[in-house]
């Protein structure tokens, strides 16, 4: 009867589930709310061919957080070097290399940490985390394009496409992806897949970062624009180290589970 | 309240028994049906259970472990245990809300 109830199954799914499902079912007597249960878990079976491959797909998402958490954390402090570095040198002409160097990396690890974060949030809420991760994502691949085309030309004052200077292109990226650093945070916390917290300095930070930018560009005398610049410094910076530090404990507490089974 | 696990339809409430069966640490697919049946005093048809586990393994919610004899362990991942207290709390809002309207204090 158990072999003739597991055949009504797809071959594909017995392959997968077959030698537990008969050790389950060799544990109880068959009544008749069993047997139609296993038909209609065999029809299904046979409609959807769920869980096939499965583990690798589970295996992909605890892939994306840890690395999304890794890049989190990394992109912080680069922010925060590169923050400060710009902070000390003051808007000047001849900015150190080391500042350069710096955004690119923060820039890079940015868009990886909202590309593996965003996959781990899709889970539970997949529009509304794809939407707050396009903003944030086309900021940086914007930035990324504009550092390269300063790398090739060598020059502030060459023109891309539009009359629109690289310098000028790359800081539109940079205000793109930092103001969209906070609609992420807002969409985290919304679906509280990471630290509340954290995804609250992360919005705050962003949204400070923008206010001193706006401030080092004249707009505000230069005691007042120092607030916002030192809060940015700070805020935006942990608010990316704190949502990595989320994600790796989270996954961390997974894998603690694991070993607490097989021990 | 916003009451689902994404997109697992008449599943859903099966797959949020089996995440809660599975949150104190791994089980395998007997334990399952014998602990939901003692928490809920219904029974888990076997049909049912793997229908969900297959939708829950899918999504990444839960995580097959090695074979022991012929029994398979699964336990929550990371996503799972995001997502089953994420549901466990629209639920005790919920709860809450239902409570509080009929002019009783939860607990």
């Amino acid at each position: 009867m158990t072999s003739l109830l597991i055949r009504c199954y797809p071959a594909r799914w017995r392959d997968r589930y077959g030698e537990e499902f008969a050790a389950v079912l060799a544990e109880r007597t068959l009544g008749p709310f069993d047997v139609a249960d296993i038909v209609l878990g065999a029809l299904d079976a046979h409609l959807h061919l769920r869980g096939l491959g499965a583990a690798s797909h589970g295996k992909g998402f605890a892939m994306s957080l840890r690395i999304g958490g890794y890049a989190a954390i990394l992109g912080g402090l680069l922010w925060l070097v590169a923050l400060a570095g710009n902070a000390i040198n003051n808007g000047g002409e001849s900015p150190s290399p080391l500042l350069g160097y710096s955004i690119v990396g923060a820039t890079v690890m940015t868009l990886v940490a909202l590309m593996g974060l965003s996959a781990f949030q899709a889970r539970s809420h997949p529009a509304l985390t794809w939407a707050a991760f396009a903003i944030p994502a086309l900021g940086a691949v914007v930035g990324l394009i504009a550092y390269a085309a300063i790398v090739v030309t060598g020059d502030s004052d060459t023109t891309l496409i539009g009359g629109v200077s690289p310098w000028m292109l790359g800081s539109i990226g940079l205000l793109t992806m930092v103001l969209g650093s906070s609609l992420f945070a807002v969409a985290t916390w919304r679906t509280r897949s990471l630290s509340r917290t954290a995804s609250g300095l992360l919005a705050v930070g962003a949204v400070l970062v923008v206010a001193a930018l706006v401030g080092a560009s004249g707009a505000l005398p230069s005691p007042v624009v120092m607030i916002p610049v030192i809060a940015a410094l700070v805020a935006f910076p942990a608010g990316w180290i704190a949502l990595g530090v989320s994600a790796l404990r989270i996954d961390r507490a997974g894998a603690t589970h694991l070993e607490g089974a097989l021990s | 309240m916003n009451p689902r696990i994404p997109e697992l339809g008449r599943f859903a409430e099966p797959a949020l028994l089996i995440l809660v069966s599975l949150s104190d640490g791994p089980k395998h697919g007997y334990a399952i049906m014998a602990d939901v049946e003692a928490g809920t005093g219904r029974p888990l048809g076997p049909g049912t259970l793997y229908a969900a586990l297959a939708r829950l393994e899918e999504r990444g919610f839960i995580e097959a472990l090695a074979p022991v004899d012929r029994r398979r362990p699964y336990r929550l991942t990371a996503v799972g245990a995001t997502i089953l207290a994420e549901q466990l709390r629209e639920l005790s809002e919920f709860v809450e809300l239902g409570l509080r309207r009929l002019g009783r204090t939860p607990g």
